[in-house]
């Protein structure tokens, strides 16, 4: 028995790390008195003991997947990489915090112990194998998401954008507990694998009842990851909150709540037949719907967090249709895309943080010759933004040619068509933001004091893989082709 | 000999590190490194051209490394003799647009990393064999033709900027779609990226479902690469980005512009659309020839009615590209030799032109022919500028199609060439000709000819530099105006070669 659960153990490293990560920077914050330099080291650990766990990670996507904790969790490649990406999200949002002036000097310890506490629940969501775990995953996801949302005390948009993600969430994880609990009313079991195969003997109305409370439960995850038409909260909330909570925000909840439809749409509705083909034509059509809604909304935006979160919802919209072909290529191009949006994301973020901190709002107007200010922080900027369109040669280029091609596959030449345009008007308003930044004449050469040379350095090093990733991109494809393997 | 495509794509790269390096207060340095740069590019072009076999059918010089094996992804260059003539203009061109912008002095820096930048791209694009690797390149000539025209254009740059952008995201993006298309219809294999292989209408069989509609896969993928090319062109209807494109951007993007990019999208059908898809070509060739036509006349109309001498070099270009849509969509020898050749005599001639314009506005700073209040914006100025005017002359006549230049034999060739398949249509396109000479003839008549304006008097006429500049494409246009021959041989078994292909369909 206990050494069944060193077993088990040994594959669940990471999480217990962060766990005890979690629980000794509370130790740590609590007992530290309020002067910055004690909070530095706090931070550095907390930085230090997350790259730890990148080593238990990097050995288990080597692994054979299994199922532990009697079928509640499994780790498998799929997860284990979805880990990576949302580990590294978590880090370079806490590497932010601590720069950003929104984060206010007394809680920047307190931001990483919620982000790691989100960051747990991401892992357990990312590696749920029954309905119970999902839940789990999901609420400790989200609580602490809401904390965090309104991390700003003071400031009524961020106490608004906590108040509305908790409303929203609560309501749409009500919806997704009802949905689970039908499923399990009508199966009689929440394992995952059981599910399956009394699903497929499922008739006539419990059918329809089985298929109904699936939508229920996609409502919660769709939620999470801003899926038209439950994108609602999306803006306000990625406004509202402290920069580097909307850049967590826009990585690891996402990374997790894909997983999980990921992981859902495959192990129930992986297998041909009529099952997977209304699951395929829903998810094809909000898929649809949500490129569209996110990007053409995107265009009239003028604060830069708000036509980031539209646009981040339009690459979600994108990175979904992996789902909709149903097979290992779709999953490779997700687990590409999530990587290669990773750090397109971190960068656009950081750079706005510093920007909109040093003059206090994030319109467009404060890019405003950019390039005269700091040159190379406008040109990778507008780098990132021409990746973020889907330009070669960066990694956003091939991240939405894998996505292009795995629908072409498939023939569904129509969504391909519907993915086109939405490049093309995502291009208008990144092409917008970039023209703020370069065009138009020298008017003040002010130094922006958020770009040290400490972060210049972290930015141009994310920049790196946008860059190599748009044009040596076989290693990760290889990478994400191994991790492609997971338990039905 | 094998290596030299890779120096001649790389080499602008090596100079705009060389030109990152240096401090940007060193504005001189910076100059020559790019002039040094583009003049190796020069001579080594020549070089490839020494050693071109005329004889040779298929590629050249090729270099194939795999790039990503996973999806069968080479590094694979290569050219021809359509290709050969595209890469020396390309040379010619960028080395004289070096000289020209030798007066830019805003971000000097960055506007000439920006243009070597440029110029290995487009070479990129006519050495790619590779369809990923050409779609790569395609898209990423965007990003320095983006800044180029976005910083150091005219007044409305920012607008031009963003619509050339889009307009050819737009089109290109519908190419993506049809280059994964071909690689999954032709089951993944090694060769699917491969345009060579991709050739020779393999594809007539197939269908798609499109909306629940049964539509010719070839024929469906044709038109979305068509878009993609004609766009690029421009054909009309797509032609809209390309007035504000031309007006906005500086003169050397200008002339980039018109003398080698619009050509990058003839020279998509003629390596990729037609060969790849011949079945579908040749059906449509009426559809295109008819777009072709409206091209030559509209364009020329339109040039006519400008004031802005340069937005009417600009509508002639759409105009004289048409015939080259023309020449394309004749789909026989004469025809298809004459819209390379016109590629080629286009991309001298409007280069001529523009570099002109640009003179001529360092010194008025305005390009009016008649301001928009109703006053002449120039005039006399041939009494004024005889230099400038002698070689404003050949270029103009050049243009025009006069015998004796360039333009003629081309066009000549052209109409040779559609006759034999749309007669109704040749004759509706020497109208054209025609046009075309009234709007020339009637700008030089407005500009030149008549009482000095005294807003004219102090100008200068072309300085050493810029008519150093000028003898190459002056020299061009002469010679292979009387002597067409080393550009027709170099590229009569590569057309020989498609023309036959599309015989067969």
């Amino acid at each position: 028995m206990i050494q069944q659960l060193l077993g088990f153990l040994s594959y669940y490293i990471p999480e217990v790390i962060c766990v005890v990560l979690m629980t000794t920077l509370l130790v740590a914050e609590a007992s530290v008195k309020d002067e910055f330099g004690a909070r530095k080291k706090i931070y550095i650990y907390a930085l230090s003991v997350l790259g730890l766990t990148l080593i238990p990670l990097g050995y288990n996507l080597g692994r054979e997947p299994v199922t532990i904790f009697h079928n509640a969790v499994t780790i498998d490649p799929f997860s284990t990489f979805i880990k990576v990406i949302m580990v590294l999200g978590t880090m370079g949002s806490i590497y932010l915090s601590y720069q950003s002036k929104e984060i206010y000097r007394n809680l920047k310890s307190e931001f990483a112990i919620m982000a790691v506490g989100v960051l747990i629940g991401g892992m357990l969501l990312a590696s749920a194998n029954n309905l119970l775990t999902v839940y789990l995953g999901l609420e400790t996801l989200s609580i602490l998401s809401y904390v965090m949302s309104s991390f700003k005390r003071d400031e009524s948009t961020s106490t608004e954008a906590g108040l509305k993600y908790a409303l929203y969430g609560g309501l749409s994880a009500g919806i997704a507990l009802f949905g689970m609990s039908h499923i399990y009313g009508a199966l009689g079991t929440i394992q995952f694998v059981d599910i399956l195969p009394k699903l497929q003997a499922l008739q006539g109305m419990s059918l329809y009842l089985v298929m109904a409370s699936f939508v229920l439960f996609f409502v919660g995850l769709g939620y999470k990851i801003s899926l038209f038409p439950f994108h609602m909260w999306t803006p306000d909330v990625y406004q509202g909150s402290p920069t580097p909570v909307t850049s967590f925000f826009a990585i690891v909840p996402k990374m997790a709540g894909l997983a999980a439809i990921v992981r859902v749409s495959y192990v129930f509705f992986g297998t041909e037949g009529a099952l997977s083909v209304s699951w395929m034509g829903l998810i094809l059509v909000i898929s649809a719907m949500t490129m569209t809604v996110g990007n053409v909304t995107a265009i009239g935006q003028s604060s830069v967090k708000r036509l980031l979160a539209f646009s981040s919802i339009g690459h979600v919209g994108m990175m979904i249709l992996g789902v909709v072909v149903m097979n290992e290529v779709g999953v490779r191009a997700i687990l590409f895309y999530g990587m290669a949006y990773l750090f397109m994301t971190l960068i656009a973020f950081y750079i706005t943080s510093i920007v909109s901190d040093h003059y206090g709002t994030d319109t467009h107007d404060v890019f405003k010759g950019l390039v005269y200010k700091n040159p190379l922080m406008a040109i990778l900027m507008a780098a990132v933004l021409f990746s973020l369109a889907g330009m070669p040669p960066f990694s956003g280029f091939v991240a939405k040619f894998n996505i292009f091609s795995v629908i072409i596959e498939k023939k569904l030449y129509g969504i391909a068509l519907v993915a086109a345009i939405n490049s093309v008007i995502g291009l208008y308003y990144y092409l917008k933001l970039a023209k703020t930044m370069i065009f138009g004449e020298k008017e003040s050469d002010e130094k922006i004091e958020g770009f040290t040379c400490a972060n210049q350095t972290v930015i141009v090093a994310l920049f790196v893989p946008v860059l190599f990733l748009g044009i040596f991109w076989d290693r990760l494809m290889a990478l994400s082709t191994d991790a492609t393997i997971f338990i039905k | 000999m094998n290596g030299i495509l890779n120096w001649i794509l790389w080499l602008p790269i090596l100079g705009v590190l060389g030109v990152l390096a240096t401090p940007s207060a060193k504005e001189g340095v910076i100059r020559v490194v790019t002039l040094v740069t583009t003049f190796i590019t020069l001579v080594l072009s020549v070089v490839l051209y020494l050693h071109f076999d005329n004889a040779a059918t298929g590629m050249q010089f090729v270099v194939k490394v795999p790039w990503i094996e996973q999806f069968h992804i080479n590094y694979h260059l290569g050219i021809d003799g359509i290709t050969m003539l595209m890469t020396f203009l390309n040379a010619l061109l960028f080395f004289i647009c070096t000289l020209s912008s030798w007066t830019v002095d805003k971000n000097v820096k960055a506007y000439f990393s920006l243009l070597l930048m440029l110029q290995s791209t487009v070479f990129g694009v006519f050495f790619a064999l590779d369809f990923f690797l050409f779609y790569v390149y395609w898209e990423v000539m965007l990003l320095p033709m983006f800044f180029l025209i976005g910083i150091w254009g005219g007044e409305n740059r920012e607008y031009a900027a963003i619509k050339f952008f889009l307009y050819t995201f737009f089109g290109s993006i519908f190419m993506l779609v049809g280059i994964i298309a071909l690689y999954y219809a032709t089951g993944k294999g090694p060769d699917s990226f491969n345009i060579l292989a991709l050739q020779g209408g393999q594809f007539t069989q197939l269908t798609v479902d499109l909306f629940g509609q049964t539509v010719s896969f070839e024929h469906l993928f044709f038109w979305f690469m068509f878009l993609g090319f004609a766009i690029k062109v421009p054909v009309f209807p797509f032609h809209t980005w390309l007035p504000h494109a031309h007006v906005q951007a500086p003169t050397a993007v200008s002339v980039i512009l018109a003398g080698v990019l619009l050509k990058m999208g003839t020279y998509g059908f003629l390596r990729i659309a037609f060969p790849i898809f011949p079945m579908a070509a040749v059906q449509s060739s009426t559809i295109i020839a008819v777009l072709g036509l409206i091209s030559v006349i509209y364009g020329a109309f339109c040039a006519m009615a400008q004031d802005d001498v340069k937005k009417l070099v600009a509508y002639s270009s759409v105009s004289h590209m048409g015939f080259v849509m023309l020449g394309l969509a004749a789909m026989t020898v004469q025809g298809m030799n004459g819209a390379v050749l016109q590629m080629f005599n286009h991309g001298t001639s409007t280069a001529m032109m523009f570099l002109l314009i640009g003179i001529l506005y360092e010194r008025s700073h305005h390009r009016w022919i008649v301001k928009p209040d109703g006053s002449k914006g120039y005039g006399g100025l041939y009494t004024k500028l005889p230099k400038y005017t002698t070689v404003f002359i050949i270029g103009m006549f050049a243009s025009l199609g006069l015998p004796g230049l360039s333009g003629f034999i081309s066009e000549a060739l052209i109409f040779l060439g559609i006759y034999q398949r749309f007669t109704t249509i040749t004759v509706i396109a020497v109208v054209g000709l025609l046009i075309g000479a009234a709007y020339l003839l009637w700008m030089f008549k407005r500009m030149f000819f008549g009482e000095v304006n005294p807003e004219t008097e102090e100008y200068d006429d072309m300085n050493a530099r810029e008519i150093f500049y000028m003898i190459p494409l002056c020299l061009c246009v002469i010679v292979f105006g009387i002597f067409p021959s080393p550009l027709l041989n170099v590229m009569k078994v590569s057309v020989g070669q498609l023309v036959d292909l599309l015989a067969k369909f």
